[in-house]
C-alpha cells in the first residue's frame, strides 16, 4: 500500500464520518469530484491520465482531465508544503466583517504578520470594475464570488494558485472546488473556495397559507400577496425564479428562454413591493412583505424570536442557484507568501470552523465542518439539508448578467417594480 | 451696499488698481489661477476625454471596454426618456422644497442668531457626519409602518398607507440629503447684508413683503442661484436613496446609470449616457443661471 | 421686536425696537423664523437620535430590530482595530480635502474676477461641469484615468520607475475636485456683492495688497470660506462611490466599511461610532461654548470669524 491510497482510505474514512451525509456526493455531481480525486491518486505522477475516469463520468473527466492540476486540487498533495516564512505584511481586499477577527490576531501571532490590512468592497461589479479600470496590484487577497474568477482570470487580474502551497485545499469538498466544469475546468485552479449559500423563498407563515414549495408556486401565489412580495436586488438571483419555474438552466442566455422568464417577470413586477438587497429581512419581520426571493442572510434571525418564528426559507424544489464566495490570489501580490500563508491557515479545520461560527454561512470545508456545532449544521438556511444537495437541484452561477438581453430584461423590470 | 451698487463699480474696474505694474498683477492673477486650472485639466477635463472616448466604443466580452467608434451607444441613450423624467422632477421639486425650507432658516441664522452663528452652522453639518447609509436606515424605520406612516394609517383608517416606496418618500430623503448644500450659499450671502437697510426700507414704509422683495431677495440672489444649482444637480444623479427610500419603485436616472456601468459592465453605453446628462445639464444650468440674472448685472468683483 | 430665546446683544436689536410698535405683523413673523428654525433642527437631528438610540441595540445582526438594551457595540468599536483604522482613513480624507479645497477653491474665486473673458468662460463652464458630472461617471473615469498615469502599467510608472498605486494620493485629490467648484461657488456667492470701496480705500491707507487681503477682504469672505470647509469635510468624510473606486491599500473609509456591510446587515456597530463621533463633536462644541461664555463675550460685533478665533482659542 502507497502512501497514497492510504492517503485515500483515510479520506473516505473522514468522509464516511461527517456529520452531514456525504452520500449526496457519492450520489450526485460529488461524484465528479471523487472520480477526479481517483484519477489524481490512481496516477504515479502529478499528471493523471484521461482516460482513468469512467465513461459513463465523461463530463466530470474533462472537468479533471485536461491538466491534471484541476483535479489536483480536489485531492490530498502529499508533497503539499505550507508557507511558514511570510513578508510579515498582507494586504486583504475583501467583503466587510468576512474573517473573524480573532483568526486575524492569531494568523498575525502564528505567522509574524505585523500588517494585516483588510480593504472592502461591497459588490462583486464594483471589484471587477475596479480591476476592469487598471486598479490592479494592490493587494494580494481577495474573496470574490465564483462565477466573476471567470472574468477575473481572462482579465489577468488574478494568479493561478500553486497548490503545493496548499496543504489544507486538500479538506476542500471536491463539488465546490471544481466549481467549473468541462473546458473551463482549468479556472478551478484560481480559487480556493470559501463560502456558501443558496437563493430561495422566504415566507411568513401566518399569513401565507398556500405550501409554496417551487418557484412555479411562488409566482403562482404572487397575485394574491401583491403589494407584500419583497425581491433582492441583484439580477442573477431574479432570473433564478422564472428559470428555474420553466424548467430552464439559470444561466440560460436563450432568447427563447428568456423571452418565457421575460414574461413571468413582468407578470410579478406589479405585485413586488421592493427590490431590495438590504433590508428584506426587516420588510418581512414587520410583515411588510410576506413573501421574498430571498437570499439566507438574516433568516435565521428571523425564525429565533418568537415574534416571527413562523418565517420559512425554502431552497425551490424545481431547482435554485448555489452562489460560493472563494478566495482568490491577486495577479503579482506584493506579498505572495503572505497570500499563500493566510490561505492554508484559514483553512486549518478547527480556524475554518470558527470563520463558519462567525460567518453563518456553509463551509466547503469537509473536516472544518466536522467541528461546527450540531445546530448550525442542522440549520437549512446556512447548511442545505443533505438530501437537497444530493438531489442535484442546486446549480451554480455562471457570469451571464451581462448578457444584452438579460440586461434588457432586467432594466425593464427593475423599473416596473409596484407599477400596476 | 446692493448687489448692484457694489457690483457696478467693481465690474467697471476688473484691472486691479495701485498695482505696480500689469506684469505683476498678472503673475497674481496666475497663481491664484494656478491650482484650480491644475485640478480642472488634470481631474476633469482628461477622465471627461476617456468618458468621450469610451462612449463612442464596444463592450468587451467580459465587461469593460474595448475601442471603436460607433454611434450605437448615443441611440441606446435616447431611449432613456422615463427615469429621466422621473428624475427631473424629484430635483425639480426636492430643489423647491430645499429652498423654502433653507432660505427662512438661513435668514434667521444670518440675521438673528448673531452670537450663536457659529454654532448653529456648526450644528447644521454635525448630522451629516454620521454615514449617509445609516442616516437613511434610520428614515427607514422613522417613516416605516411601525413608525410615521403607520401612525398616519391608524389615524385616517387606512391600513395600507405608506410614505416609503412612494415619490413623497424619496423626495424626504432627497431633501434631509441635500439641505445644508442649500442653506449655506444662501448663508453666506445673507449674512452680508445690512441690518441698517431693510430697517431703512421700513422706515420708509414699505411692506415686509416689499423689502423682502426689493432687499433681501437681490442680495440673496447668487446664493440662491448656487445653492439651487448645488442641490439640483446631485439630486438629478442620485441612486441609493431612491433604491432604499423608495423600494427601488421610483427608477431614476441614476439607477439606470448604475446598472449600465456595473451591472451590465458596459463602460460604453454608460459613458453615452453620462455624457448625454452633462450635455443636458450644462444647458439646463446655464439657462437657470441666465433666467435667473436676466437684467442683472451682478458679476465677479476683483477684491484682490 | 420679539425677543428672541437667543439673546441678542443691544446694538444689534435698537433700529428693530423702535420699529416694534409700527410693524404690526412683527412679533408673528419673528416667532415664525424661530419656530421654523426650530422645525428644521429638529428634522436634522432626528435620525440622529434613531442612530444614538440604536447603537444600544442588543441586537446581534439586524441594525432595525431593535433587541434589548446594551452596549456590546461600544466593546465591539472600541475592541476592533478594523473599524478604528477605517475611522481614521474617513478623517485623514475628511479633513485633507477641506484644506487643500478650500485654500485652492478660495484662490480662485479671488483670481477669477481678475481673469480676461476668453479665461473665465471656460473655467466657469469647467467649474459647473465638475458639479454636474455624476459621481459614478467621474468615479470610473478618474480610476482609468490614475491607472493609466501611476497605475502598475502607467505612463508615469514605465518612465520613471516610481510606483505610486492608490491610496490617499489618490483619493484626495480626486474627492477635491468637486469641493474646490463647491468653495469656489461659494466664496463667488459671497464676493458677487462685495463692497469694494473698502478695499479701494484700504490700498490708499496700506499700500500693501497684501495687508488689504487679510485686514480687509479675508475677514469678509470668512464666513463663505468657513461654510465651504465644513461642506467640503463633510463630503469627503462621507463619500463612497469615489472613494471606493480609486482607494488603495489599507486606505478603506468609514462609508465604504458601511456600505460593505449592507449585505451583511448593517449591525448596530456603525450606529455606535456615529454616536461616539457626534459625543466627540458636541463636546469640542459645548466646551467652545462655555469656554467663550467664561470668557465673556460682551456686546461685540461676533462675526462667525469672531466665534472662530474664540473657539478655536
Amino acid at each position: 500500500m502507497t502512501d497514497r491510497d492510504r492517503e485515500l482510505e483515510a479520506m473516505l474514512a473522514r468522509m464516511s464520518r461527517a456529520k452531514v451525509s456525504r452520500r449526496g456526493f457519492l450520489a450526485g455531481t460529488g461524484l465528479a469530484g471523487l472520480s477526479a480525486f481517483i484519477a489524481a491518486c490512481s496516477g504515479t505522477s502529478a499528471t493523471a491520465s484521461p482516460t482513468s475516469a469512467t465513461p459513463s463520468q465523461a463530463p466530470a473527466a474533462s472537468a479533471a482531465a485536461p491538466s491534471g492540476e484541476a483535479s489536483a486540487a480536489a485531492s490530498v498533495r502529499p508533497s503539499a508544503q505550507a508557507v511558514t516564512e511570510t513578508e510579515g505584511t498582507l494586504l486583504m481586499y475583501n467583503w466587510a466583517d468576512y474573517v473573524d477577527p480573532n483568526n486575524i490576531e492569531k494568523f498575525k501571532t502564528d505567522f509574524k504578520v505585523d500588517t494585516f490590512t483588510y480593504d472592502v468592497y461591497d459588490s462583486n461589479e464594483e471589484l471587477l470594475t475596479k480591476l476592469q479600470g487598471g486598479a490592479t496590484g494592490q493587494w494580494d487577497i481577495g474573496a470574490p464570488t465564483a462565477e466573476f474568477v471567470e472574468a477575473m482570470v481572462e482579465g489577468s487580474f488574478i494568479e493561478k494558485l500553486d497548490w503545493s502551497k496548499l496543504p489544507n485545499a486538500a479538506y476542500i469538498d471536491p463539488q465546490f472546488q471544481n466549481f467549473y466544469k468541462g473546458d473551463k475546468a482549468d479556472l478551478n485552479n484560481y480559487h480556493l473556495p470559501k463560502d456558501w449559500g443558496t437563493t430561495g423563498i422566504a415566507l411568513r407563515t401566518k399569513d401565507v397559507q398556500e405550501d409554496v414549495k417551487t418557484w412555479k408556486d411562488f409566482f403562482d401565489v404572487a397575485p394574491k400577496y401583491s403589494g407584500r412580495i419583497v425581491v433582492v436586488n441583484s439580477p442573477g438571483d431574479v432570473f433564478v425564479a422564472p428559470l428555474k419555474a420553466l424548467g430552464y438552466s439559470l444561466n440560460s442566455t436563450d432568447p427563447g428562454e428568456l423571452g418565457k422568464a421575460r414574461e413571468l417577470l413582468m407578470g410579478l413586477a406589479p405585485h413586488v413591493l421592493a427590490l431590495d438587497s438590504n433590508t428584506y429581512q426587516d420588510k418581512l419581520a414587520d410583515e411588510e412583505a410576506v413573501m421574498g426571493l430571498v437570499w439566507t442572510g438574516g433568516i435565521d434571525d428571523l425564525r429565533s424570536k418568537p415574534e416571527t418564528a413562523d418565517t420559512k426559507y425554502v431552497i425551490p424544489e424545481d431547482g435554485t442557484l448555489y452562489w460560493m464566495d472563494t478566495w482568490v490570489i491577486f495577479k503579482d501580490p506584493p506579498h505572495p507568501n503572505s497570500a499563500y500563508a493566510f490561505l492554508n491557515f484559514i483553512q486549518t479545520p478547527d480556524i475554518q470552523a470558527q470563520e463558519t461560527v462567525t460567518n453563518r454561512y456553509a463551509t466547503a470545508n469537509l473536516e472544518a465542518a466536522k467541528l461546527v456545532p450540531q445546530d448550525l449544521l442542522n440549520n437549512p438556511t446556512i447548511f442545505v439539508p443533505a438530501d437537497v444537495l444530493a438531489s442535484g437541484k442546486l446549480e451554480g452561477a455562471q457570469d451571464v448578467s451581462t448578457d444584452p438581453l438579460r440586461v434588457q430584461i432586467w432594466e425593464e423590470f427593475s423599473s416596473s417594480i409596484g407599477k400596476k | 451696499m446692493t448687489a448692484q451698487s457694489a457690483a457696478a463699480p467693481g465690474a467697471a474696474a476688473p484691472k486691479p488698481p495701485a498695482q505696480p505694474g500689469r506684469w505683476k498683477g498678472r503673475a497674481l492673477t496666475g497663481a491664484l489661477m494656478l491650482p484650480a486650472t491644475l485640478w480642472y485639466v488634470v481631474l476633469l477635463v482628461a477622465p471627461i476625454l476617456i468618458v468621450l472616448v469610451f462612449s463612442f466604443g464596444k463592450r468587451s466580452r467580459t465587461g469593460g471596454y474595448t475601442p471603436g467608434f460607433s454611434f450605437d451607444n448615443y441611440a441606446s441613450a435616447l431611449n432613456t426618456a422615463d427615469p429621466f423624467l422621473t428624475s427631473l422632477f424629484l430635483s425639480v421639486v426636492g430643489t423647491a422644497l430645499c429652498l423654502l425650507i433653507g432660505l427662512p432658516l438661513a435668514y434667521f441664522i444670518a440675521t438673528r442668531a448673531t452670537k450663536r452663528k457659529a454654532l448653529l452652522i456648526v450644528l447644521l453639518v454635525i448630522p451629516f457626519w454620521t454615514s449617509f447609509l445609516i442616516r437613511t436606515y434610520a428614515w427607514l424605520l422613522i417613516l416605516g409602518p411601525d413608525g410615521v406612516a403607520g401612525f398616519i394609517g391608524d389615524l385616517t383608517g387606512n391600513a395600507t398607507f405608506r410614505i416609503l416606496g412612494t415619490e413623497p418618500g424619496v423626495l424626504l430623503g432627497l431633501v434631509y440629503g441635500y439641505l445644508p448644500l442649500m442653506i449655506f450659499p444662501l448663508y453666506v450671502t445673507l449674512e452680508r447684508m445690512d441690518r441698517t437697510l431693510v430697517e431703512a426700507s421700513k422706515d420708509l414704509g414699505a411692506s415686509r413683503w416689499a423689502t423682502f422683495r426689493q432687499i433681501t431677495l437681490p442680495i440673496t440672489l447668487p446664493g440662491l442661484i448656487t445653492g439651487s444649482i448645488l442641490v439640483f444637480i446631485p439630486m438629478m444623479g442620485e441612486y441609493v436613496i431612491p433604491q432604499l427610500l423608495g423600494y427601488g419603485q421610483v427608477y431614476t436616472i441614476g439607477n439606470l446609470l448604475y446598472s449600465r456601468f456595473l451591472e451590465a459592465r458596459n463602460w460604453p453605453s454608460g459613458s453615452a449616457l453620462g455624457v448625454g446628462l452633462i450635455l443636458i445639464m450644462l444647458v439646463v444650468v446655464t439657462v437657470y443661471v441666465w433666467f435667473t440674472n436676466r437684467g442683472r448685472t451682478v458679476r465677479d468683483v476683483s477684491v484682490v | 421686536m420679539a425677543s428672541p430665546a437667543i439673546p441678542v446683544p443691544a446694538a444689534r436689536t435698537v433700529g428693530g425696537r423702535a420699529k416694534a410698535g409700527v410693524d404690526r405683523y412683527g412679533r408673528l413673523v419673528e416667532a415664525w423664523l424661530r419656530g421654523h428654525t426650530l422645525l428644521v433642527y429638529l428634522f436634522l437631528y432626528l435620525p440622529i437620535v434613531v442612530v444614538v438610540v440604536f447603537s444600544f441595540n442588543g441586537t446581534a445582526r439586524r441594525v432595525t430590530q431593535w433587541d434589548g438594551l446594551s452596549i456590546r457595540w461600544y466593546e465591539t468599536v472600541l475592541a476592533s482595530k478594523e473599524i478604528q483604522g477605517y475611522l481614521r482613513n474617513s478623517l485623514i480624507v475628511g479633513a485633507s480635502t477641506a484644506v487643500i479645497s478650500t485654500i485652492i477653491g478660495t484662490m480662485a474665486a479671488l483670481g477669477l474676477g481678475r481673469t480676461p473673458k476668453w479665461f473665465r468662460m471656460p473655467f466657469d463652464a469647467l467649474t459647473y461641469v465638475s458639479i454636474i458630472v455624476p459621481e459614478l461617471v467621474i468615479a470610473l473615469a478618474t480610476l482609468v484615468f490614475f491607472a493609466s498615469t501611476i497605475g502598475p502599467d502607467g505612463v508615469v510608472t514605465s518612465l520613471t520607475g516610481v510606483r505610486l498605486g492608490f491610496g490617499f494620493h489618490t483619493i484626495v485629490p480626486a474627492l477635491s475636485l468637486f469641493n474646490i467648484s463647491l468653495v469656489l461657488l461659494l466664496v463667488r456667492a459671497r464676493l458677487s456683492g462685495m463692497d469694494r470701496t473698502h478695499v479701494e480705500a484700504s490700498y490708499d491707507l496700506y499700500g500693501t495688497p497684501w495687508r488689504t487681503f487679510w485686514q480687509i477682504t479675508f475677514p469678509q469672505l470668512l464666513p463663505a470660506i468657513v461654510a465651504g470647509f465644513l461642506l467640503s469635510f463633510t463630503f469627503a468624510f462621507d463619500d463612497y462611490l469615489i472613494t471606493t473606486f480609486v482607494n488603495g491599500q489599507g486606505t478603506s473609509t468609514m462609508p465604504l466599511y458601511v456600505f460593505g456591510q449592507i449585505r451583511r446587515g448593517v449591525t448596530p456597530a456603525t450606529n455606535a461610532v456615529a454616536a461616539i463621533m457626534l459625543l466627540i463633536t458636541l463636546s469640542i462644541l459645548l466646551g467652545g461654548q462655555l469656554l467663550t461664555r467664561r470668557r465673556g463675550g460682551g456686546g461685540r460685533d461676533t462675526s462667525v470669524a469672531g466665534m472662530i478665533a474664540e473657539q478655536a482659542a
